[in-house]
């Protein structure tokens, strides 16, 4: 693997993401406005910003979370990992199933995963394997084809957003470069001025953070 | 051996056909899927502009003639297509078409459908496989196997061979040139198939499945691409100097 030409590809995409973030209008966002300001600031190109934009370490147990998914998205895009308690590990196998029948349903994903990922670390968690790899193809496969073909309006923006959170807290635990490569392609994909129209816009600046966070490990 | 090369084009076809017939005792049919699913004469209309504006024209009208080319009014999903392509008891497929195959249609060859598919298996499925290869430093290269449903999956590979595309100078070209290996991989295949007791080895599921790749890393995979050639080209440079 030639780390060399990785490295500055990385470092050539997390300036384009400063950029972009730097650019966002804050007052867009309505309650999530102070979040975008404040990721402003941890991706600011100075020493000390860099210091903290840390990617994460792939838990070694399940984790507990003292709160929901989505604030500990936030928390995380903002402030990095902490140390959580042990819980009992929920098998995967029931899990991908319903996330199986929910697709042939035609049915949204984020409820399933809001739930099951209350610590969204949980998601680098080994055994979670299958599940990492039915998500990484949906995204890698329908919802890139759909939205090829029409537009990001075609698929649940707020799924694909959750989705591709998980998949950029993933890509900063791990050496298997197609996560963080799916992250690469969203950028690429989605239009630069793409603005969900959801309550949980902010999900976007949380994944441009987390994405930047993992390709500071490889710059 | 018989064998039916599944094809959208006769040009698409020959120069399988062409490297195939060499294998002694093979049998060869072109089997003409049609190119939309929907209305036949227009499916007709393709086939002729592609007959008409690509090479190999005289070729292609000797094959009809011989009646080695067939075909296929219907989907290879259709039942029609099915009880035709098993009454012509072929022993193997040879896949040069954009279809994804059911299991239907696989069993409808005696020991199945090749693929020359342009990595090496079992490590590098499914797509952007050459460039996956060069960003990470793996070497390039082509795997026949027999096809099942899945992405990559069938379970028998008959071998990997590993193809040296440091001569090539962007990725489209490299890529090209493993495409265009596919009728001597196929040739190769067919032969070992034809030999006594013929081995598999077997595509355990032990790599990743690889999906389209970014511009970002399509950059990357370029340039490992263009080191190896600069690498080659002064490792040919310098044993020119020496044999001077």
């Amino acid at each position: 693997m030639n780390r060399e030409l990785i490295s500055q590809a990385c470092n050539l995409r997390l300036n384009q993401i400063r950029e972009r973030v730097m650019a966002l209008d804050s007052g867009r966002f309505g309650e999530g406005g102070f979040f975008v300001t404040s990721i402003r600031e941890v991706l600011r190109d100075t020493p000390e910003a860099n210091s903290r934009l840390q990617c994460f370490s792939a838990p070694s147990q399940w984790s507990a979370s003292g709160t929901d998914c989505l604030t500990a998205l936030r928390v995380l895009a903002l402030h990095g990992a902490n140390t959580n308690s042990a819980e009992p590990y929920p098998a995967p196998e029931r899990f991908l199933d319903q996330l199986r029948s929910k697709v042939v349903a035609r049915e949204t994903l984020f409820d399933l995963l809001v739930d099951r990922y209350v610590w969204p670390l949980n998601f680098s968690f080994a055994a979670e394997e299958p599940i990492r790899e039915f998500l990484l193809m949906r995204l890698m496969v329908a919802d890139r084809t759909r939205i090829e073909n029409a537009s990001a309006a075609a698929v649940d923006t707020d799924e694909l957003m959750l989705k591709l959170n998980l998949l950029a807290l993933h890509s900063g635990t791990t050496n298997d470069l197609r996560f963080l490569d799916a992250l690469n392609y969203y950028y690429e994909l989605l239009p630069a001025t793409l603005f969900p129209e959801s309550q949980n816009a902010w999900l976007m600046v949380s994944w441009l953070a987390l994405y930047a966070r993992a390709l500071n490990s490889w710059s | 051996m018989r064998i039916g090369i599944l094809a959208n084009s006769l040009p698409a076809a020959l120069p399988i056909y062409e490297e195939v017939r060499q294998v002694a005792g093979s049998e060869i049919f072109v089997l003409l899927l049609p190119a939309t699913n929907q209305v036949n004469y227009r499916s007709l209309l393709r086939h002729a502009a592609r007959f008409l504006l690509k090479p190999g024209r005289v070729r292609s009208l000797q094959l009809s003639w011989k009646r080695a080319v067939i075909p296929l009014r219907k989907s290879l999903q259709d039942a029609e297509t099915i009880t035709r392509l098993r009454a012509l008891q072929l022993d193997v497929g040879l896949h040069k078409s954009g279809t994804i195959y059911r299991r239907e249609t696989i069993e409808s060859f005696r020991l199945g459908i090749l693929n020359a598919h342009i990595g090496i298996l079992p490590k590098y499925r499914g797509r952007s496989v050459m460039e996956w290869s060069l960003l990470q430093g793996d070497p390039t290269g082509i795997s026949v196997f027999f096809i099942d449903e899945g992405i990559d999956t069938g379970e028998r590979i008959v071998f990997s061979e590993t193809v040296d595309v440091s001569r090539c100078q962007s990725l489209d070209e490299a890529k090209q040139y493993l495409f265009d290996q596919d009728a001597r991989m196929y040739r190769r295949a067919i032969e070992l198939l034809a030999g006594p007791n013929p081995e598999f080895q077997i595509n355990d599921g032990s790599g990743h499945r690889y999906y389209v790749m970014s511009k970002l890393f399509q950059g990357v995979a370029e340039q490992c691409l263009v080191a190896q050639t600069s690498v080659c080209e002064d490792h040919r440079k310098n044993q020119l100097e020496d044999t001077d």
